[in-house]
């Protein structure tokens, strides 16, 4: 099967499930929203801190799918497709109900300054630690940066399906992501550099 | 096969093969990756990044959903399809003014309907009551000439006699699994001891923690007849279930080991205990389901349970392509096939609405 075809018939969404959704099996809608239902909630969790939000609206997202069953085609239950549609119903909803507000609900929104990361990990030299310094990187990423170091590398999305998600043009994900990688390795590195050279020098040491 | 020499950081780190190594390894995966960073030293940095990069991200981003809480969650998403499946949908056609005007004269109408109901009839809030707990009951009735295989959302197995009939809710309750027989089924129970699975006939309940058993009660004969394959049983004549269940005072129901059946007498409205006088009363199956395989791809060898058992087996037959195996079946009940399949492909499976889904990351 082409990387193509795989995308637009998902290898888990059999035919035959396909076809009792369409023939309104409230079942087969159950299996459907199983497939992805991990994801989508760990996605939403990125947007609201309320499981019960969390719940309501991809229980609601996939109400409208099993609403509109008799014109939708496999595409609708591909990842990246059920992710952006669930992206917009969460900010949608939140903007309604003000969650927004909250700033601890709010991982992903689309304000941001982007300072550069560089100056938080120096104000934060004092606590630095070799373990766990990757995760304080990513922490410290802007929140556009920080979503696309998710969805490439939690949800294993690619390139296209990212930009689909994240509404941006395939060119601007490429940049985004190589900067963002390019910025977490220019801090990471030093650290390994640093050890291969200490294990050198000690080897060295020890060897003369 | 992929040359991983070439790749770079981000090609690595969400490389399925490699993900899978650093999160859910295998023993052959960690072999294969290990090797590879031996005879690949300088791509040690970079392997230790995208590591680094896979494990940070998951351990950020993860969040708190429980197997539990997902299957609960599917479960309403699949009643809500079910109740949502006729009416179309209002709000998409209506204007925000409109829908409240339709729901203040929907909820003016319910009312006249209650009140006027209320008069003609002496307890509609019972007997809808009533209608709804039944509704919810799925109930089978075998009309074969051959046993049929039921299976439960609690991943138990019902193998259902000719002529008899069970009926058991989609979901069960929380603190117990409640099916009710007419004739004759064997059940084998899936261990749960927060939940005992409760077996109602017309006049006897049996109680198991996780065993499998017969269980015999035919409207037209005298007596109801319940053998102990595995496990431990507790039988009580109904009446005296229910009216101690109220009280908690000490239950007079017998309890059996395996090989022991106890006979409940309609007539006198009595147990008794005794040893099973027939073997084959304690097979899953009357029918013999031997089954031989040598070096098979795992598909062939569920499609052959699906057709000998009358089920489904739902399974992701790409990633299952790879899978191979050995095995032969005599008398093991479905279950005991079930988890000698999914042990050997290091699969696991559950029973959902009626099908077996087998969930699996695939073989190498």
């Amino acid at each position: 099967m082409s990387k193509e075809e795989s995308k637009y018939y998902p290898s888990d969404l059999s035919v035959r499930l396909w076809q009792k959704f369409k023939a309104g099996d409230s079942e087969a809608m159950g299996k459907l929203a199983q497939i992805h239902y991990r994801s989508l909630y760990n996605y939403a969790t990125k947007f609201s801190s309320d499981p019960d939000f969390i719940r309501d609206a991809i229980q609601e997202l996939y109400m409208d799918l099993w609403e509109r069953r008799s014109f939708l085609n496999e595409t609708a239950f591909v990842k990246s497709y059920l992710l952006k549609a669930l992206r917009h119903r969460l900010i949608k909803e939140s903007v309604r109900l003000k969650r927004f507000q909250q700033p601890e609900s709010a991982f992903f929104d689309g304000n941001e300054s982007d300072p550069s990361v560089e100056v938080h990990i120096i104000e934060d030299e004092h606590n630095r630690h070799q373990q766990g310094r990757l995760k304080q990187i990513i922490s410290l990423l802007s929140k556009r940066q920080q979503e696309i170091i998710y969805l490439r590398f939690y949800q294993n999305l690619d390139h296209e399906d990212i930009s689909n998600v994240m509404g941006l043009g395939r060119q601007s994900v490429a940049n985004l992501l190589y900067r963002t990688l390019k910025e977490i390795k220019e801090i990471w590195t030093p650290a390994e550099f640093f050890w291969l050279v200490m294990l050198g020098f000690w080897y060295f040491k020890t060897g003369a | 096969m992929i040359n991983y020499r070439s790749l770079s950081v981000e090609e690595l780190a969400t490389d399925e093969m490699f993900r899978r190594w650093v999160l859910e390894p295998t023993p052959e995966i960690s072999f294969f990756w290990n090797r590879w960073t031996d005879e690949n030293p300088d791509k040690v940095p970079m392997v230790n990044l995208a590591r680094e990069l896979v494990l940070s991200v998951h351990s950020i981003y993860s969040d708190d959903l429980t197997d539990e809480m997902l299957h609960q969650e599917i479960a309403e998403i699949t009643r809500m399809a079910e109740e949502r499946k006729y009416n179309r949908r209002l709000r998409s056609f209506l204007p925000a003014i409109w829908k409240a005007a339709a729901a203040i004269v929907l909820i003016s109408g319910l009312g006249v309907l209650y009140f006027t109901s209320k008069q003609s009839e002496e307890q509609p809030a019972s007997s809808a009551n009533a209608i709804n707990i039944k509704s919810e009951l799925e109930i089978r009735t075998n009309t074969t000439q051959q046993e049929m295989t039921i299976l439960l959302s609690d991943n138990s197995v019902a193998t259902l006699a000719k002529g008899s009939s069970i009926s058991y809710p989609k979901t069960f309750a929380e603190n117990e699994r409640r099916v009710y027989l007419k004739g004759e089924a064997f059940f084998d129970v899936s261990k749960n001891e927060n939940k005992p699975f409760l077996v109602y006939t017309n006049e006897t309940v049996t109680k198991v923690l996780g065993t499998s058993f017969r269980v015999k009660a035919f409207d037209d004969e005298n007596t109801v007849l319940v053998a102990v394959k595995t496990g431990r049983v507790s039988v009580f004549p109904k009446t005296e279930y229910e009216h101690t269940e109220e009280k908690r005072a000490p239950q007079s129901g017998v309890i059996l080991s395996p090989n022991e059946q106890a006979v409940f007498n309609r007539k006198e409205n009595r147990l008794e205990r005794g040893n099973v006088q027939s073997p084959e009363i304690l097979v899953e199956s009357i029918v013999q389901r031997n089954q031989v395989f040598d070096d098979k791809p795992v598909a062939e060898v569920l499609n052959t349970l699906q057709k000998i058992y009358g089920i489904q087996i739902q399974y992701n037959a790409d990633l299952l392509a790879q899978c191979r195996i050995s095995a032969q079946f005599d008398d093991e009940t479905l279950k005991q096939r079930m988890n000698a399949i999914c042990q050997a492909i290091g699969a696991s499976y559950e029973m959902m609405d009626g099908e077996v889904v087998i969930s699996s990351r695939g073989c190498n």
